[in-house]
């Protein structure tokens, strides 16, 4: 874990109101996992005062070494407002790596993945780390929803990695099959339940996908948002009703990553 | 060069080696730092308010920034004071610093017991009592406020300890200095302020409180000049030392309330925004100290000229 001043390397427009923000971090990022997260801070500012949490949506290679991280983020209030006018060379906070992590037990080999919106940010690190994890990238499956067609991102990154079976699907209808990312979830997991399902995206899809997972008895790991204001466990804002009604389980510490059975959804 | 100015304070009679403490619910059970913070270059380290039974704490959401700073309803969430010396202290004892226990009831009984049991605990350097909890027989009413239920809890649990005893006091009264002096009437060693402001706060677009328990407490920048206000008042009030808290995020901040009149400061949402800020406001006091050619803390402390 560290707290380092970091500078911006690039913060791009993806499409309308997501962006990549590129930034170097301590080497040490080479052990993150996906699914772990940073907090990051504008430094000096009370304007916003808290840290931001985003996923690590990949590890930034020079010369085989990691020099960095991006994260993949979507516009939706003074922060992320903030964060979208920052300009290559800019200097930032960052806290990280942060979280729990997904796992790839040995032995996996068929795995779906399934990102709503801006969900997809953590997946595309789990995606570039199955196929060396002994996954069968032909045989695995990414659905990717969203609103709307600017709202499915990142489709042929993963292709790039060596997915073959992209699902899309969007409320609209713009692209894709107009539907819920669950529906065609389900139909695959129901023709043949994968060795383990990933999903990370608004709390109504990971309910949907954590009920299939249990119908289907596919083993299911889920990533879930929370309010934080510390990401170390200290604050205990980030609380989380588990399965064990008697505590709350904390999404910075316990998670963000989740086998879905532990969290009462 | 000229010598290092000298840091140190004593506090309710413990020694402390630069007045930067943690505050209580900012700083965990101190460890969720350690791979950040040097936590043997601290003052004092203040743990999460501990009750006599694990308590699970309100639902979520439990927090929301507002306008430099942030509501929180934890609603004391804690794994209970056996748990506390059973599984978190033995590694606190690993430090040099000291530790502050923060205790919290909703009886002056289940206040009494709680000293009773930190009593027989080894290696706690002093109590610091919270007494902004609602008092269940007198119908929620915060003990805090009323100067009587202040003085009864103080008094319940100097009778069962003799460890150090800061009354941590709430700002949500209209004259600090009653409470001050009745808490010091009562055998607190030290008085400490200020916990959260009580706040609100209504996400418009679906009208509800943006906290599951409606109301909460403020805490970060936006408190500071309030908190420095009280600090100065119950400095004027009482001879014991004063732990200044509330907004802290810098080493001028600190030295706000240390001016006023503090002896010591905590240093709360802070660590949420800035795990580092402990140090940095230990350097920073340092460097003014230098600056302004103080050889010690103590020409600093109720300095202010008026
Ligand atoms: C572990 C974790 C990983 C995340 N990863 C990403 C990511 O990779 N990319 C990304 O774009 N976003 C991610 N988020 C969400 C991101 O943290 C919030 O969108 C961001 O904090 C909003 O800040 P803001 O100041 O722009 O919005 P605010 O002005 O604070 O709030 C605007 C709206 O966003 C909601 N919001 C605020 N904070 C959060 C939060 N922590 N989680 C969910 N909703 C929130 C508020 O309730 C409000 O409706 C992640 C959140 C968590 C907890
Ligand atoms: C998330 C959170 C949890 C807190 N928990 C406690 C607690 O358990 N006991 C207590 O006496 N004060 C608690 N406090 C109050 C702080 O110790 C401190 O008095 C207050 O936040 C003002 O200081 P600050 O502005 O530096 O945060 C808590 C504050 C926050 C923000
Ligand atoms: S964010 Fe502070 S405990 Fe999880």
């Amino acid at each position: 874990m560290f707290q380092e001043r970091v500078k911006v390397l690039w913060n791009t427009l993806e499409c309308s109101g997501y962006y990549r923000i590129g930034m170097q971090s301590n080497p040490g990022y080479s052990r993150a996992k996906p699914g772990q997260f940073v907090m990051v801070r504008f430094p000096d500012e009370v304007t916003p005062l808290l840290r931001r949490p985003f996923s690590i949506h990949r590890l930034i290679l020079h010369q085989g070494r990691t020099a960095g991280i991006e994260l993949l983020y979507k516009v939706v209030g003074t922060g992320t407002e903030k964060l979208s006018l920052s300009r290559k060379g800019d200097g930032l906070d960052l806290l990280g790596p942060l979280g729990t992590h997904f796992k790839i037990p040995e032995n996996t080999r068929r795995v779906f993945i399934v990102a709503g919106g801006i969900g997809v940010a953590p997946m595309f690190f789990l995606s570039a780390t199955l196929e060396k994890a002994g996954v069968d990238l032909t045989e695995s499956r990414i659905f990717i929803g969203g609103r709307s067609r600017d709202d499915l991102l990142c489709m042929n990154d993963f292709i790039s990695v060596g997915m073959r079976t992209v699902h899309l699907t969007t409320e609209d209808g713009s692209a894709g099959l107009r539907d819920l990312v669950t529906t065609p979830l389900e139909r695959a997991v129901a023709e043949r339940a994968p060795d383990r399902i990933y999903a990370c995206g608004p709390l109504p899809m990971i309910r949907a996908v954590a009920k299939i997972a249990r119908r289907y008895r596919a083993p299911c790991q889920v990533s879930i948002e929370s309010l934080m204001a510390c990401g170390l466990g200290a604050c205990l804002g980030c609380a989380v009703e588990g399965a064990d009604p008697g505590k709350y389980l904390h999404a910075c510490i316990d998670g963000p990553v989740f086998e879905a059975d532990r969290l009462n959804l | 060069m000229a010598q290092a100015p000298d840091l140190s304070v004593r506090i309710a009679g413990v020694p402390l080696k630069n007045p930067v403490m943690t505050a209580s619910g900012t700083f965990g059970y101190g460890r969720e730092f350690s791979l950040l913070v040097d936590l043997n270059r601290l003052g004092g380290i203040v743990v999460k308010g501990l009750s006599l039974e694990p308590s699970r704490g309100n639902p979520p959401p439990r927090i929301a920034e507002t306008p430099c700073g942030m509501l929180n309803a934890i609603g004391l969430e804690n794994v209970g004071i056996e748990a506390f010396a059973a599984e978190k202290l033995p590694y606190l004892q690993t430090l040099s610093t000291p530790v502050w226990v923060n205790i919290y009831g909703k009886s002056v009984e289940a206040y009494a017991r709680l000293a009773e049991r930190i009593q027989e605990i080894e290696g706690i350097a002093g109590v610091e009592v919270n007494i902004s909890c609602p008092n269940v027989k007198s119908g929620g009413v915060a003990f805090g406020v009323d100067p009587q239920a202040a003085h009864a809890v103080i008094r319940a649990v100097r009778e069962r300890t003799d460890l150090p005893l800061m009354a941590k006091l709430s700002p949500n009264v209209t004259d600090i200095t009653v409470i001050a002096r009745s808490v010091v009437e009562a055998g607190a060693d030290a008085v400490s302020l200020i916990n959260t402001l009580t706040g609100m706060a209504v996400d418009v677009e679906n009208r509800r409180s943006r906290i599951a328990n409606i109301t909460g407490g403020l805490s970060g920048p936006a408190i500071r000049p309030v908190a420095v206000r009280m600090v100065w008042q119950a400095a004027q009030a009482v001879d014991v030392p004063i732990v200044g808290i509330g907004g802290i995020l810098t080493a001028s901040d600190a030295l706000e309330f240390l001016i006023a009149g503090a002896s010591a400061v905590q240093v709360g949402t802070a660590n949420f925004v800035n795990p580092r800020a402990t140090l940095d406001i230990i350097d920073g006091i340092e460097a003014y100290l230098v600056r302004h050619r103080f050889t010690s803390l103590t020409d600093v402390i109720g300095s202010l000229q008026w």
